[in-house]
C-alpha cells in the first residue's frame, strides 16, 4: 500500500511538472526537434537563438523588453496600493469604532460577488472617456485595491494588542505615524501573502490589457504572448522561448517564497464571517 | 470629566476610522459599483460602440433577444460542460491527492510545491504550452497513442468539438489541481487527531477511518472548493482565448466571457454586452449566495 501511494505521488508530481519541463527544453531546440517524437527530454545542445527571436520580435522591433518591463510597472504599483490601501481600511474597520462600520465592511465584501468579468465593458467605457487607454494609470487604476485585501488585512489586525497602539498614543504619536510605524511592520506576513497574490494575479492579467492597452509599447506580457503566438514566423521554440521569459520571474518568486504562496491558498479555507 | 474624556477619545477614534477607509469605499463606488449600475442601466439600450448616435431605450429587449438566441444557449451550454466537466475532477483529485500527501511523513512540501508550480505561470503561458503539446504532432498524440496502444492516430485535441472541450478542460485541471490540492491539506490538517485515534481504537481501518471520519469532517472544505473551483470555472477566458485565436473551432468553447468580449470589442454591440455580463453575475450571485447557505449549515464541523 505504502508503494503504491508513493508511485502515484511521484508519477503524479511528474505528470504536472512536465509541461513546464517541456516549455524549458523546448525553449533550447531548434523547431524540428521539438515535434520529432520520442521527444528529448534533455535538449542536445543549447539552442539560443529561439530566445533571441523571443526577444527580437518577428518583426525586429525589440519589443518585448519592453512589454516586459511594463509587466513589472503594473504589478508592481498594483501590489504596492493594494497592499496599502488595504491594510489602512483593513486597520480602520478592525481597530476604529464607528457608527456604521459594520455596514461598510458588508459593503466592502459585497464586491467580492461582482466579478471582474461582468463589469469589464462598463469601466471599458469609463477609461475611454477619462481618455487613459493605453496609459500605466489605466491599466492600474480598476486595481488599486480589493476586498480579499482588506478581509485579510482586517483578519490580521483584529488580534493586535491594544495596549501597544494606547502606549504610542500616550507617548503622543499621530494615528498615521501609528500606521506606518507599528501597524505596517508588524503585519509582515500579511502584507508579504497580499502582495505575492497581486503581483501574481497583475503578471497573469490578460483581460483588461486586452481592452485597454492598443499600442505596442503599452502591452503587457500575457498581450505579448497572445500576439506572438499568432503571428506565422514564429516557431515552436521561440513561442516557448518567449514563454520562459515571461514564467522565469514568476517561477523565481514562487520557488524562494513558496510559503506565502502556499499560505495565500489555504487562507481561503480558514475564512471567518 | 472622565466621561467627557472618554467620549471625545471614541469620537476621535469614529474621525479616524473613516478617514482610514473612505479611500477604499471612494473606490469601490467608482470601480466597482457604479459598473455594475452601469451594466444594468446600459443592458436597457441599445447602444453601439464608437457610435455618435445616442443610445435608444429597448428596456428588456436585449434580454429577450438573447434567451431566443441559440449563439447565447451556446454559450451557456459551454460554460457548464466547461464548468462540470472541470470541478468535478478538481474536487475528487484534489481530495485524494492531499490524503496521499497528509498520509506521508517526508516530503509533504516537495509534493504540494510541486502539484502547485502550474499555478503560479500565467493562464497564457499555461495555454501556450498546451496548444503546443496537443499539436497533431505534439506529445499529446504520442502519450495516447502509446498509452491506448494505438498507433498514428491523431486525436484531433483542437480541432473536433468534443476533443477541444475535453482540451480546455485538462488545461484548466492541470492548472489548478494542485491549488485546490493545498486547501484540502488545510482542511485535513484541521481535523484533529484524536479523531483518527479513537477510531483506530474503535476497529476502523484506513479506509473506514477516511469515509467515516474524514469525508464529513470535510464537508466544509469541499463546499468551499466546490464554490470556488465553479466560479473560477464560470468566468474562465484566457484558455478559450488563445485557443479559438488559434484556429480552434469557438463554437464548443464559446464561454460567456469570451461572448461578452466578441459581442462588445467585435460587433460593438454594447448593450448586448451588458445584459450578458448581467446574467453572467446573476449566475456567479447565484453561487455565491449557495456558499453562504452551504456553510451555514455545518453546523459544529463549520470552520470556514
Amino acid at each position: 500500500m505504502d508503494i503504491v501511494i508513493w508511485t502515484l505521488l511521484i508519477a503524479t508530481a511528474l505528470l504536472i511538472l512536465s509541461p513546464i519541463v517541456f516549455m524549458f527544453t523546448a525553449s533550447l531546440m531548434p523547431a524540428r526537434d521539438i515535434v520529432k517524437m520520442p521527444y528529448r527530454w534533455i535538449p542536445e545542445e543549447l539552442y539560443l537563438d529561439n530566445y533571441a527571436q523571443a526577444i527580437k520580435g518577428n518583426d525586429g522591433s525589440y519589443i518585448y523588453p519592453r512589454n516586459i518591463l511594463n509587466s513589472f510597472i503594473v504589478a508592481g504599483i498594483v501590489s504596492v496600493t493594494t497592499v496599502l490601501l488595504s491594510a489602512l481600511t483593513g486597520y480602520g474597520l478592525a481597530k476604529f469604532p464607528f457608527k456604521g462600520r459594520n455596514l461598510v465592511f458588508l459593503l466592502i465584501m459585497a464586491t467580492m460577488m461582482i466579478p471582474f468579468e461582468a463589469i469589464m465593458i462598463p469601466l471599458y467605457l469609463v477609461a475611454t472617456s477619462l481618455n487613459i487607454q493605453n496609459t500605466y494609470i489605466g491599466l492600474i487604476l480598476p486595481f488599486l485595491t480589493n476586498a480579499f485585501g482588506i478581509f485579510l488585512m482586517r483578519q490580521y489586525l483584529i488580534t493586535f494588542p491594544d495596549e501597544i497602539l494606547d502606549a504610542a498614543r500616550i507617548d503622543g504619536s499621530g494615528e498615521l505615524s501609528i500606521f506606518w510605524r507599528i501597524i505596517l511592520p508588524n503585519s509582515a506576513p500579511a502584507v508579504a501573502t497580499l502582495a505575492i497574490l497581486t503581483f501574481r494575479s497583475q503578471w497573469d492579467n490578460l483581460l483588461w490589457p486586452l481592452l485597454i492597452s492598443q499600442s505596442e509599447e503599452m502591452k503587457t506580457i500575457p498581450l505579448y504572448i497572445v500576439k506572438f503566438a499568432m503571428e506565422k514566423h514564429t516557431n515552436e521554440g521561440a513561442m516557448m522561448a518567449a514563454a520562459s521569459i515571461a514564467s522565469i520571474p514568476i517561477l523565481i518568486l514562487f520557488i524562494t517564497l513558496s510559503k506565502y504562496f502556499v499560505s495565500g491558498a489555504s487562507l481561503y479555507s480558514s475564512r471567518k464571517g | 470629566m472622565k466621561r467627557i474624556l472618554k467620549k471625545g477619545i471614541e469620537h476621535k477614534k469614529a474621525r479616524w476610522g473613516w478617514f482610514f477607509v473612505l479611500p477604499s469605499l471612494a473606490f469601490f463606488a467608482v470601480f466597482s459599483f457604479y459598473p455594475i449600475v452601469n451594466a444594468l442601466y446600459t443592458s436597457l439600450f441599445r447602444k453601439r460602440l464608437l457610435s455618435l448616435r445616442p443610445p435608444t431605450f429597448i428596456g428588456l429587449e436585449n434580454y429577450e433577444y438573447l434567451l431566443k438566441s441559440p449563439d447565447f444557449w451556446n454559450s451557456i451550454k459551454a460554460t457548464l460542460i466547461f464548468t462540470i466537466g472541470t470541478f468535478i475532477p478538481i474536487l475528487v483529485f484534489s481530495l485524494l491527492l492531499a490524503s496521499f500527501i497528509m498520509s506521508r511523513k517526508r516530503f509533504q512540501k516537495f509534493f504540494q510545491m510541486a502539484f502547485y508550480s502550474p499555478a503560479v505561470l500565467s493562464s497564457v503561458v499555461a495555454a501556450a504550452i498546451w496548444l503546443l503539446i496537443l499539436d497533431p504532432r505534439g506529445l499529446a498524440n504520442t502519450g495516447a497513442n502509446f498509452l491506448l496502444g494505438t498507433k498514428g492516430i491523431d486525436y484531433k485535441w483542437l480541432a473536433s468539438a468534443n476533443m477541444v472541450r475535453f482540451s480546455t478542460i485538462l488545461v484548466y485541471f492541470w492548472k489548478y489541481i494542485g491549488y485546490f490540492t493545498i486547501i484540502y491539506i488545510t482542511g485535513l490538517a484541521s481535523i484533529p487527531q484524536s479523531l483518527h485515534e479513537a477510531a483506530m481504537i474503535d476497529g476502523a481501518n484506513g479506509w473506514k477511518d477516511f469515509w467515516h471520519i474524514t469525508i464529513p469532517l470535510l464537508k466544509p472544505t469541499t463546499v468551499l472548493v466546490s464554490i470556488m473551483s465553479m466560479l473560477q470555472c464560470l468566468k474562465t477566458f484566457s484558455t478559450q482565448y488563445l485557443f479559438t485565436q488559434s484556429g480552434a473551432p469557438l463554437e464548443p468553447i464559446n464561454v460567456i466571457t469570451l461572448n461578452i468580449y466578441n459581442t462588445a470589442i467585435r460587433d460593438h454591440n454594447i448593450g448586448r454586452a451588458s445584459a450578458m455580463s448581467i446574467i453572467l453575475f446573476i449566475i456567479m450571485l447565484f453561487f455565491t449566495w449557495l456558499q453562504f447557505k452551504a456553510s451555514r449549515s455545518g453546523g459544529e464541523v463549520d470552520y470556514m
